[in-house]
């Protein structure tokens, strides 16, 4: 049985803008400006899938321009210096962080996946049976960037979670 | 003088990168484990133990919260300092996590400045170190 949820897009910008102050702009000066457009493209991204009481994954997804610089962010060093390795690593945990904090607005008893990166366009076929049901999309520094929330019903997995 | 050590447990090299900065600008010598198993592997076969360890929950081979049993279980690791740093914010989990021996909670996301005040609550902060 899955049950309905009250994160929605305030919850999940509150979440999003604490990431960028921790860790992606703690100066404050490059915040992730919302377009609300849903069908922006993305060439990589990452996700978690929560089961238990609400069944369903969190997504961000970004350009690999915005990907990179997240990871410059997180590991402070240049964004020519990064690896693909350090990409993965960097979009992982900020969906273990997003993820991990959608949780925490969930009935008690859920359980978080470890996080699954994927250097390629998120793509609806990974989430068999999953809704998108919430999400902020915007630009990053011009670049696009995407952290959603899909349901799933209670029968149903992510491929290979 | 022997500098301070603190490890640092998870399995994100990114978020190991984030705190071994906060805890190296705190004058700590910073030691790397990717999960709990390789943290007490490591423990086993150091002479002096670490003053801190900073420890994620959800990993692969030994989680955060298996690790601070296991160290709370053994006497020369007692004089650890254990904070729980990791996105599991609910209470029940911060429970749980805080019966088993951890000193501390953070959630993250965190900022630098909010860790630091952490570990300053702990009396791990240095007069002067994180200026």
């Amino acid at each position: 049985m899955s049950v309905e949820v009250d994160v929605d897009e305030s919850d999940l910008a509150e979440m999003v803008e604490q990431v960028w102050e921790s860790y992606l702009d703690p100066e404050g000066v490059s915040p992730l400006m919302q377009n609300y457009d849903h069908d922006q493209p993305t060439e990589v991204h990452s996700s978690v899938s929560i089961t238990g009481a609400w069944n369903g994954h969190v997504v961000y997804a970004s350009s690999r321009a915005a990907a990179q610089r997240a990871a410059a962010a997180f590991l402070a060093m240049e964004i020519d210096e990064v690896s693909e390795e350090d990409i993965s690593d960097t979009l992982g945990e900020l969906a273990n962080i997003v993820g991990g904090n959608v949780k925490a607005m969930l009935p008690p008893g859920s359980q978080l996946s470890l996080p699954q990166v994927v250097l390629a366009p998120e793509s609806t076929a990974r989430y068999p049976s999953a809704e998108r049901i919430s999400g902020i999309y915007g630009t990053w520094e011009g670049e696009p960037v995407s952290i959603s929330m899909w349901h799933a019903s209670a029968e149903t997995k992510e491929e290979g979670a | 003088m022997t500098p301070m050590r603190a490890m640092v447990i998870d399995d994100s090299r990114a978020m190991r990168m984030i705190l071994k900065r906060i805890v190296t600008k705190l004058n700590f010598e910073a030691i790397e484990a990717g999960d709990g198993k390789e943290a007490l592997d490591l423990l086993a076969d150091m002479t002096e133990v670490p003053e801190l360890a900073l420890i994620d929950w959800n990993m692969p081979n030994m989680n955060g919260l298996e690790f601070v049993t296991k160290v709370r279980a053994d006497p020369r690791l007692r004089e650890m300092t254990l904070v729980m740093v990791t996105t599991e914010s609910e209470q029940s989990q911060i429970v749980r996590a805080l019966a088993a021996g951890a000193h501390e909670y953070v959630i993250k996301p965190f900022t630098e400045g909010a860790m630091i005040e952490k570990l300053a609550l702990l009396g791990l902060v240095p007069t002067g170190a994180n200026s």
